[in-house]
């Protein structure tokens, strides 16, 4: 290496130099989205803004408008305004897909709100399904109930898909009586 | 010199760097991740001489001592240029560059060939095990400690070359600065000696001298900082260096991993280190037959770089064969070269197989390389898309604590867990109560019980408007904290009460001082609440300190009461200290403990109207 090549890449460093020079200090501050939303007691599982009321089980949003769920899933709903004395109307969106019928042959769904069983229900054909139950106001005395969701199958992990895969859900929601 | 060979001259030395800059270009933007803030974090320690002394060379992670390569690179970067990452790039790169000229100084030099130091410094550059060094700040010390260690080789070269008595002096300087750098800069002496035992031995017993320096800079170490002998770091002698070595060869001259984007299965890439491992022992057999024993010394340079991280067998890193891999690029460089040189017989199937065997290597490396910088370049945006929303939410809400929701795995471990908050000045970050669960899920999750907020600390904070909820799913960080306060809370107190945090203040008594950093003082006697064990056999951990005026008339006596029930009587004969009380088996199951603490003697210390007890970091039930 000659005293020339040296030369060469000192000034190429040194060129470097002034861009770092001139640069603020303080990191870069991002905004925050502040109005952020409410508890609702209807869920469009495909809106983003709802993700915190998803607790467990749901996999990513597909197709702009449903997602996957595990064996087990759980979700937390406002109680609509006069749930709590005259009851409401639980409504889950499902979509039985050919894959899971033609895998498992049938589905059960069963339900709790917050620890109170609702009645299963089976299925053996493909297709778009409402899993709709009554709640009592009993179950409605909070300001919100916690749903928890359980499937009796779910189809395994398999064909570079690591996650366990039980039904489609578009939306779940109360609906006051 | 003609212009020509001017120009000839200026793209020798120049093409290395800008290849480098082109295919880690990934690495010359990213930002910041994981332990880098721990160590930009640093800076925040220093509040006097002492302080940065300590800062500087005080061991820390893994009992590494790296005042140039970590510590002073992190702190003056901190200090000149905050948290702006360009010009700790700059730096980065400008060494690599070096690290790039002397390769092919050295290479040329080595072969006597000049082709051969240029195409090991191109070798070198698209190896997979660049990418961390260049991309990821806190692997500085890899970058630095090579230039220590080919600036050392080369001013030995120069020595043996010129004999002038400077190059020698200028070899020790560096050498000795070098320990600044890396733990690593030990093994020179025995490149040195190699490369005299293999090239000049009349100057090997003059390499020698430098042993003594290795082997006190290892006895004190090791005594400073002795290794773990557990753990990711815990040294595993024997078969399980074959292993790693195995591993690392394979890294070195295929794709980190044995993985490539390209999809290939790893039968292909196992194949494609066997033939390029074979042509190496090929030549590295000719040259050897020739008495060209220089050829020997890359091999020595793998070998001898390689050595010291093989004990660490559970602790296999893709950066760690990223100073050893020179070896093998000075090997390949200069077979490349002599293949494509003139002389010799079979010159077009030399020719052929030395550049298919490049191509191959290339086609295996560079993908992964791309790929690699790539995945590390992601991972340094999501953290400074977080820090900087913390940044904007900090500042729209001083004063108060913020809580994310939504964090995954990959997020927590870049961005959360070395503290990158401290750096705008949030001196707390909480994770939603439960998220302790997801410690042992994944490796990610390692340390998130220190984040996560208990129920009953969360439901206080959200009624008093202490906490601010932000959901950092979605482009923006999205305040949730009106639907967070409306879902319903698991109430459990917590398990672990930090004396530093304002939102553990419900839980310790009115006998409490106010917080003092991140710790608090008690007087004679105080009172806490929190969660009872899950099951018998736990304890209550007391993590404190007391002042050497209560330590100088002895030990002092630490009485604990839970629930009226009186714990051991402990001593405390030091400064700091750490407690495990044994709690009663009734108490198992309980959802909350009352528990009170006193200690035997409390000082005054001067202009200090305070009684002081005892101060507490930690106290936990574990």
């Amino acid at each position: 290496m000659t005293v020339s090549s040296l030369r060469v890449l000192l000034i190429v460093a040194l060129a470097f130099a002034p861009l770092s020079c001139k640069r603020a200090k303080t990191v870069h501050v991002e905004q925050t989205e502040e109005e952020g939303p409410r508890l609702a007691s209807v869920v469009h599982v495909s809106d983003p803004k709802v993700e915190p009321q998803l607790i467990s089980g749901f996999y990513a949003i597909e197709g702009n408008a449903w997602r996957w769920t595990a064996k087990q899933f759980s979700v937390v709903l406002r109680v609509p305004t006069g749930a709590a004395q005259r009851g409401a109307t639980l409504d889950l969106a499902l979509t039985v897909p050919q894959v899971t019928i033609d895998k498992l042959k049938t589905i059960s769904l069963s339900a709790s709100a917050d620890g109170h069983p609702l009645p299963p229900e089976t299925y053996t054909q493909t297709g778009q399904f409402d899993y709709k139950r009554d709640l009592a106001p009993g179950t409605l005395a909070n300001s919100s109930v916690r749903l928890e969701f359980q499937l009796d199958k779910a189809m395994a992990p398999g064909n570079g898909d690591l996650r366990e895969l039980g039904v489609i859900v578009r939306s779940i929601g109360l609906d006051a009586k | 010199m003609t212009a020509a060979a001017r120009s000839r001259q200026l793209a020798y030395w120049l093409t290395p760097p800008l290849v480098c800059l082109l295919v880690h270009w990934w690495c010359f933007q990213a930002w910041f991740r994981a332990d880098d803030f721990a160590w930009l974090g640093l800076a925040n320690t220093v509040h006097s001489s002492h302080d940065l002394l300590r800062a500087l060379f005080a061991p820390e992670a893994q009992g590494t001592i790296r005042p140039w390569s970590e510590r002073g690179f992190f702190m003056a970067g901190r200090a000149l240029f905050g948290l702006d990452s360009l010009p700790y790039r700059l730096v980065i790169f400008a060494t690599a560059f070096a690290d790039l000229t002397l390769v092919a100084a050295i290479g040329r030099r080595l072969s006597g060939r000049p082709a051969a130091g240029f195409w090991a410094a191109i070798l070198w550059t698209v190896n997979s095990t660049a990418s961390e060094p260049l991309g990821w700040a806190c692997v500085y010390n890899e970058v630095m400690c090579g230039l220590f260690l080919l600036l050392a080789l080369y001013c030995l070269l120069r020595y043996i070359e010129t004999g002038k008595p400077r190059w020698y002096v200028w070899q020790w300087v560096v050498f000795l600065l070098g320990f600044g750098a890396l733990e690593l800069n030990l093994v020179y002496p025995l490149l040195a000696a190699g490369y005299a035992a293999l090239c000049a031995r009349k100057h090997l017993a003059r390499t020698l001298a430098m042993a003594p320096v290795s082997l006190a800079y290892f006895l004190v170490h090791t005594a400073v900082a002795p290794p773990p002998a557990s753990g990711d770091y815990a040294m595993h002698y024997g078969g399980p260096m074959l292993h790693s070595l195995q591993v690392f060869w394979a890294w070195s001259v295929g794709p980190t991993y044995m993985e490539t984007p390209l999809g290939w299965p790893k039968s292909d890439l196992r194949l494609g280190v066997t033939l390029i491992t074979l042509a190496l022992g090929w030549f590295l057999w000719r040259k050897v037959r020739e008495r060209r024993y220089a050829a020997l010394f890359p091999i020595v340079w793998y070998l001898v770089v390689i050595a010291p991280v093989l004990p660490l067998s559970r602790h296999l890193t893709e950066y760690y064969p990223f100073l050893p891999a020179i070896g093998l690029c000075w090997l390949g460089g200069w077979a490349f070269a002599e293949a494509w040189g003139k002389g010799g017989g079979a010159r077009i199937v030399r020719r052929i197989a030395a550049t298919a065997l490049s191509v191959l290597y290339g086609v295996m490396v560079l993908p992964q390389t791309l790929k690699a910088d790539e995945w590390n370049y992601e991972l340094t945006e999501r953290a400074r898309h977080l820090v900087e929303s913390l940044a904007g939410a900090h500042a729209r809400h001083p004063g108060k604590a913020i809580m994310l929701s939504g964090v995954d795995g990959p997020l927590f471990w870049n961005a959360i867990r070395d503290r990158s908050y401290v750096l705008i000045g949030l001196d707390h970050l909480y994770l939603p109560p439960g998220s302790e669960k997801l410690a042992g899920t994944d490796a990610s999750w390692n340390g998130v019980g220190d984040f996560a907020l208990a129920g009953a600390a969360t439901a206080h904070a959200l009624a008093h408007e202490e906490l601010e909820v932000y959901d950092v799913r979605g482009p923006r960080l999205r305040n949730i904290t009106s639907l967070f306060a409306a879902m319903p809370l698991d109430r459990s107190l917590p398990l672990r009460l930090e004396g530093g945090d304002p939102l553990a203040d419900d839980f310790f008594g009115p006998e409490w001082y106010p917080i003092d950093g991140n710790h608090r003082w008690m007087p004679k006697w105080a009172t806490l609440r929190i969660g009872g064990p899950a099951q018998a056999g736990q304890h209550l951990y007391l993590h404190g300190y007391c002042t050497e005026q209560q330590l100088r008339a002895g030990p002092l006596e630490v009485t604990a009461f839970v629930d009226g029930s009186t714990l051991p009587v402990s001593q405390v004969t030091t400064g700091e200290f750490e407690l495990m009380l044994p709690l009663p088996d009734a108490d198992a199951g309980k959802a909350e403990l009352h528990v009170a603490l006193g200690v035997s003697r409390t000082a005054r210390p001067p202009g200090d109207p305070r009684e002081l007890g005892l101060a507490f970091g930690q106290i936990a039930v574990r």
